[in-house]
């Protein structure tokens, strides 16, 4: 993006991709999506020291039909992963998931027949968080890597659709 | 009035069955009565209502696995009197050829959860129950998880060597996939002249409130709610499994993880119950060390609650009050511990390492300015209106049926029963402390809001004694077959080397028994029932997990009331879904 030195009236030129890829990556919808412990660590994130807002993905939504960002705050058991991947399957596109916490990315200290080792196992996920709960501002690292993430994705123009490339 | 108990209930039990009773066993201090699965019923009767035993609370039933034993299944009925304040163990032998009981949900209504889990892990049904289902795994799974010849399960972990073979292997929970039928639960049971009437609701598992994977079937007529059943097990996760697995050290840190919002009071109930089966009694300081911890974590429960209460209720701006306060207490857990939330601090023989330099001036500062801050959440809530018509006369439930139900905690005691377990069977030295009980008599949801937020006030003063008092000397055991040196002698001495090198690598056997210990979280009565076979693992650790008890008794305080109600109701009870599913 740069601004038209010329014009002094504060117009903007830009790549489209980029800045619908900017647009996306600053106003965040994140699903509701606590499941055990780290989901209380996600609130924490969400109040106000830690303060969320200040990167634009503060407005949590209750239904999946309005979110675009599931963070998997928990142990997914295999009686919540069918759940979990129907309502995956409900968020529109564009679409983003964080494992959130150690059990969420691997089965943590859970290796056990109750727990689906990895939501990856259900769900493609973008960002990994360690951690066991991964404190607030280590969540927070993560959304700022999917912001990253989401800044470079290329955009399918004809649809708006990000491309996926393989080994992504 | 509790009356202490003078007569032996084993001698009022053996004189009234005298063919009946078997056996009878000590579980460290609480009587066991070993009996026949025939005379059960009617001996859980004359326990219930003889007025020199009235054992009127059910607190909890533990299934037990014995393979190699003749009759291999045991049921231990955790009872309790109220009135006489005092426990009795109630042994059950069920054979595996016909691994059956009578239910005794006739005589204690909240046998009904109890009964159906142990169903679930263990296989064993219950004789007239009327709703045996699967009630922590899903209604698809095969076997049954806690008895001993069911595997861990679990995968191994994937490297770049064994990963394609571990992602090919066919994933369990795909045999859950569509099968989810939300309507099902309930249709079948309304009448036909009734259908055009009745709507069933779906709530859950994922819905708006705040508490977790909770799913409610609701059947409503206009807006009142006619029916509410609930669905759990969406977050179990084998914990007492898991625990069978890992020594006895090493448990400590899957209790963290079942109530969320109470760490260090999980490992306080873990530890003490496992200190009883060692006959370890931690150093003066040690306990007042737990003290402090458990208190501060009851007050950060306690505000986490209301500012889900409030969130759930529509009020935004007390959860970001709440959570300034409850950051404050996470700062002080990770001062001491390291950790802000799973802190296993709490350790058998004392606390993992003596508090840290700051420590009591940070927190005497903050207890200094909290009456202020409590001021600043009652200015917003107590007289508020819209929080008086949402809370008063919602939810009731009176104080008989509050027994019935087994309730604990602020949800039995805003039933006006002053029944507080650090009163009422004090464990760390918690009778040298003074502090009143809270209590409302109103038993609604405002009544819980009264409870809590007066036990933050009492809290305070606990806190404030044990500082001053804080005694000096060693904060954890110095036998070093039990306790992990500290760092510094490792540089200096080949046998606290050794020492560390025991514990790490295979820990300490403990000896044979059985234990049960309860401890009063912020949510009630949370016990431990431990068996030890004389290993250095636990073999059985059973929790008796209050929200788990308590959600059970949802329907009889929200049937009758409006939908919009059920969600102040289901926060009043203050589930925490770990616990609950373990
Ligand atoms: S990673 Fe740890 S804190 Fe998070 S859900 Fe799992 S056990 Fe709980």
């Amino acid at each position: 993006m740069s601004f038209d030195p010329l014009s002094g009236q504060g117009v903007l030129f830009a790549k489209l991709e980029d800045l619908v890829q900017w647009s996306r990556k600053s106003s965040i919808w994140p699903f509701t999506f606590g499941l055990a412990c780290c989901a209380i660590e996600m609130m924490s994130l969400v109040a106000n020291r830690f303060d969320l807002a200040r990167f634009g993905a503060e407005v949590f939504r209750a239904t999946p039909r309005q979110a675009d960002l599931m963070i998997v705050a928990g142990r997914v058991s295999m009686k919540m992963a069918p759940v979990l991947k129907l309502l995956y399957e409900q968020m529109p596109e564009p679409k983003w998931v964080i494992a959130m916490g150690a059990c969420a990315s691997c089965g943590g200290v859970f290796n056990n027949y109750a727990i689906v080792q990895g939501v990856d196992r259900v769900v493609p996920v973008d960002v990994y968080v360690p951690g066991c709960p991964p404190s607030p501002d280590a969540l927070l690292y993560g959304v700022i890597k999917l912001q990253e993430k989401i800044q470079h994705e290329r955009l399918q123009l004809g649809s708006l659709l990000p491309v996926r490339e393989a080994g992504d | 009035m509790p009356v202490t108990a003078q007569t032996d209930p084993v001698q009022v039990v053996r004189e009234r069955f005298p063919e009946g009773v078997r056996e009878v066993k000590d579980c460290w201090g609480v009587p066991a009565l070993v009996v026949d699965r025939a005379d059960l019923a009617s001996v859980a009767r004359f326990l219930r209502e003889e007025p020199s035993l009235r054992f009127d609370y059910l607190s909890d039933i533990v299934g037990l696995d014995f393979p190699r034993r003749n009759p291999r299944f045991e049921l231990t009925y955790n009872l309790y009197s109220i009135p006489h304040r005092h426990r009795l163990f109630l042994k059950v032998p069920v054979p595996e050829g016909d691994a059956a009981a009578p239910t005794v949900t006739g005589v204690w209504k909240s046998a009904g959860w109890p009964e159906r889990e142990v169903y679930d892990l263990f296989g064993v049904t219950f004789r007239d129950h009327p709703d045996l289902r699967r009630i922590l795994t899903p209604d698809w799974w095969k076997g049954h998880p806690l008895r001993k010849d069911y595997p861990l399960g679990g995968e191994e972990v994937a490297f770049t060597f064994n990963k394609d073979e571990i992602l090919e292997q066919e994933p369990l929970w795909k045999e859950g996939v569509g099968r989810t039928d939300y309507a099902s639960f309930l249709g079948g049971e309304i009448s036909e002249v009734e259908k055009g009437k009745m709507m069933v609701l779906n709530m859950g598992p994922q819905h708006p409130s705040t508490h977790g994977v909770l799913r409610l079937v609701v059947e409503l007529h206009g807006e009142i709610v006619t029916k509410v059943i609930p669905h759990i097990g969406y977050l179990h996760t084998g914990i007492e499994k898991t625990a069978e697995s890992l020594s006895w050290l090493q448990a400590i840190t899957v209790t963290d993880r079942m109530d969320y919002l109470n760490p260090p009071g999980n490992n306080l109930g873990y530890v003490l119950a496992v200190e009883k089966l060692l006959g370890l009694k931690a150093p003066p300081r040690a306990q007042a060390i737990r003290v402090i911890i458990a208190e501060l974590t009851r007050i950060a429960s306690h505000v986490a609650w209301l500012s889900f209460q409030a969130l759930d209720l529509g009020a935004i701006s007390v959860f970001f009050y709440c959570f300034r306060e409850r950051e404050k207490i996470l700062d002080l857990m990770e001062m001491a511990s390291g950790v802000r939330m799973m802190t296993s601090y709490i350790t058998i023989g004392g606390v993992r390492k003596d508090l840290p330099e700051g420590f009591l001036t940070k927190t005497k500062a903050l207890m200094d300015e909290l009456p202020d801050r409590l001021a600043e959440y009652e200015a917003l809530l107590t007289e508020n209106k819209i929080w008086l018509e949402r809370t008063r006369g919602i939810g009731i439930i009176g104080q008989v049926e509050a027994i019935a139900w087994a309730l604990s905690g602020p949800t039995l005691r805003g039933s006006g029963v002053a029944w507080d377990l650090r009163k009422a069977h004090p464990y760390c030295g918690y009778d040298t402390y003074d502090f009143d009980i809270a209590v409302e008599r109103e038993g609604d949801v405002y009544a819980r809001y009264l409870v809590r937020l007066e036990e933050i006030r009492q809290s305070r003063r606990i806190i404030y004694q044990a500082m001053e008092r804080l005694p000096d000397g060693p904060s954890i055991t110095e036998d070093r077959k039990l306790a992990l040196p500290p760092r510094g002698e490792l540089d200096k001495s080949m046998e606290a080397v050794i020492h560390q090198f025991l514990i790490a690598s295979g820990g300490f056997p403990v000896p044979n028994g059985e234990a049960y210990v309860c401890v009063e979280s912020p949510r009630g009565e949370l016990g431990f029932y431990l068996v030890s076979d004389g290993g250095n693992r636990p073999y059985r650790m059973k929790v008796r997990a209050p929200s788990y008890i308590h959600l059970q008794a949802l329907p009889a305080m929200a049937e009758g009331g409006m939908v919009a109600d059920l969600v102040a109701v289901v926060g009043s009870v203050d589930p925490v879904m770990g616990e609950v599913d373990r």
